[in-house]
């Protein structure tokens, strides 16, 4: 199903779902169908546990990106150590 | 170890079958099987809102406040909630020690610059249903995952602790001894959680995270002078003077008071835990956009609460949270500075609810196990352990004898600051990633702000940097 498709489908769902819930004063959520047409379904627990999103291959750019920001903050902490020794020891 | 990968479809694909397939295919079948509290709980909330959404066809506008009303909560909590003690004391020392000026649209900067940033974890969230530690681990890997839950939950326990110091100092102004303070409070975080269901959970927290308004009052007793406010908003000026580094220190502590990684992590969380759609990203704007006007108008309260202190040349360098409130009563009077007092106390309280709940998510989503306030604490007992036994610890370590508590509150702002351009970079990956988000990923604009507010952090980080190392090179 391409994207625009997929946008109606659930478009056409939605108006479904708020027509259903009109009518209805409060849904029965022993009905588990009821629940499932509440939700999205990868919304459902079950499902979240079933299906994971996989790995993203990342450029080198990206890595490069990763290391500099994890040295930086690493250098960073460093530095907020010796701020604060100063500071506590009226160093300035 | 790597997550899975998935099969040829693309993860958004995978991840998005509409609920028809769901309930009719062998899969969706299974599911019935497996429905859980929390999607009950979940879809209850769901039906509400689509309710919301029908009737609010005849009566476009009211229908359309009940849509928001329904909406809205992460946004506001995660700003109000933002408004903590350490952030308060932040702004109580901008307007203490340089007044009105470059500091209060400086404020409103960095509120803008939460925007940016806490509208992208709405996205993510809506769109795919995980949080972001979870979304970090599965499209990163174990190893970069770790560094950024360590990032975390470091920041989280630092943060935590200031937070009880805040109520502790906050409950001081009243005489109230540091035992009954730091316990009342971890009482009244005990008890929100017990409603064992988000929206009630959410729904006492905003009512606690009004109160951050307390500090409006105050700073109308402080009599403000507005046009030198609305000078300050035009042209940023007067500039701070003085000790360099000291201002480098005020200018980063500014920023982490708005700008965080926990912040990333507990609205994401609390979006999915909301049970928030694609098509709720609007009212997720809103609710975003109404949390930080509320936050910054607060934020600008504190600041203006405290300037008479500058202005009778009060030195509020060494001030802790209750001394703002001690020094105020003769300018604001003891109903005043009262409710200075009992500002910081709320600001302590909203966020050590929020960022313990934060902590929790966290863990749930990193370790795989439950992680949603709508499950009994049968079910996700070590999602309730972490959030109850982070906050128990925290203030515990406020109430040990000689515990390095001016440490941590010193810095507990400037390490957020420093922590957060990772945690921006991974936003910006995840929320650029097409396979996850579809057409909810960024816009050139979108990545421009964001890519613009990374670069702002890392130069802010960097010229704090400078300013303590060779203090001299900025004439400190």
């Amino acid at each position: 199903m391409n994207a625009g498709r997929y946008k109606d489908s659930l478009k056409n769902a939605d108006r479904e779902l708020d027509a259903d819930a009109a009518a209805s004063a409060r849904p029965d959520l022993k009905d588990p169908n009821v629940v499932l047409s509440l939700l999205e379904a990868d919304q459902v627990v079950a499902a979240k546990q079933q299906t994971r999103f996989g790995r993203r291959s990342l450029s080198f750019g990206v890595r490069l990106a990763m290391w500099s920001l994890r040295v930086y903050v690493i250098v960073m902490f460093v530095i907020v150590v010796i701020s604060v020794l100063r500071a506590l020891h009226g160093g300035g | 170890m790597a997550a899975p990968e998935k099969t040829s479809t693309s993860a958004y694909q995978a991840a998005q079958p509409t609920t028809e397939l769901a309930s009719r295919s062998a899969a969706g079948r299974q599911l019935i099987g497996l429905l859980t509290h929390e999607d009950l709980d979940r879809a209850r909330d769901r039906w509400r809102v689509a309710r919301a959404r029908w009737t609010g066809r005849s009566w476009k506008s009211l229908g359309g406040l009940r849509v928001l009303w329904l909406l809205m909560g992460p946004g506001v909590l995660v700003f109000l909630g933002e408004n903590d003690a350490p952030s308060m004391l932040s702004y109580s020392a901008d307007g203490a020690r340089y007044g009105i000026g470059f500091f209060v649209p400086f404020v409103i900067l960095t509120f803008v610059m939460g925007f940016i940033v806490q509208e992208m974890t709405v996205r993510l969230g809506a769109v795919t249903h995980r949080g972001h530690a979870e979304l970090i681990f599965d499209r990163f890997g174990k190893f970069w995952g770790m560094f950024s839950t360590f990032d975390l939950m470091l920041g989280n326990f630092l943060t935590l602790v200031a937070e009880f110091i805040g109520i502790r100092a906050g409950l001081s102004f009243f005489g109230i001894r540091p035992g009954i303070a730091v316990g009342g409070a971890l009482v009244l975080v005990l008890a929100v959680i017990t409603t064992g269901r988000y929206w009630t959970w959410e729904r006492i927290t905003m009512g606690l995270a009004i109160f951050n308004g307390l500090f409006i009052p105050a700073a109308l007793l402080a009599h403000p002078d507005w046009p030198v406010v609305g000078h300050a908003l035009a042209t940023w000026t007067p500039l701070p003077l003085g000790d360099r580094p000291q201002i480098a220190l005020l200018v980063l502590s500014t920023i982490g008071a708005t700008v965080t990684p926990w912040m990333l992590f507990f609205q994401q969380s609390a979006v999915v835990d909301k049970g928030m759609q694609p098509r709720d990203i609007s009212a997720g704007r809103l609710d975003t956009l109404l949390g930080t006007v509320l936050a910054a108008v607060f934020g600008i309260a504190a600041i203006l609460a405290t300037v008479p202190l500058f202005h009778h040349g009060i030195n509020a360098a060494d001030f802790e949270y209750a001394q703002f409130a001690q020094a105020l009563v003769p300018w604001i009077g003891h109903i005043g500075a009262a409710l200075f007092a009992l500002g910081m106390f709320e600001a302590g309280i909203v966020a050590a609810i929020a960022i313990s709940t934060s902590s929790a998510y966290a863990f749930g989503e990193v370790f795989g196990t439950a992680h949603s306030l709508n499950r009994p604490l049968r079910e996700a007992w070590p999602f309730y352990v972490i959030l109850v036994g982070s906050a128990c610890a925290a203030a515990l370590l406020v109430l040990v004898p000689h515990a390095p508590l001016e440490f941590i509150a010193l810095t507990v702002n400037v390490i957020a600051v420093l922590a957060m351009p990772p945690a921006l970079f991974f936003l910006l990956l995840l929320v650029n990633d097409r396979e996850l988000m579809g057409e909810h990923a960024n816009t050139f604009w979108q990545n421009f702000a964001g890519v613009a507010v990374t670069i702002l952090l890392v130069c802010a980080g960097l010229g704090f940097g400078i300013a303590t190392v060779y203090p001299r090179i900025l004439g400190g």
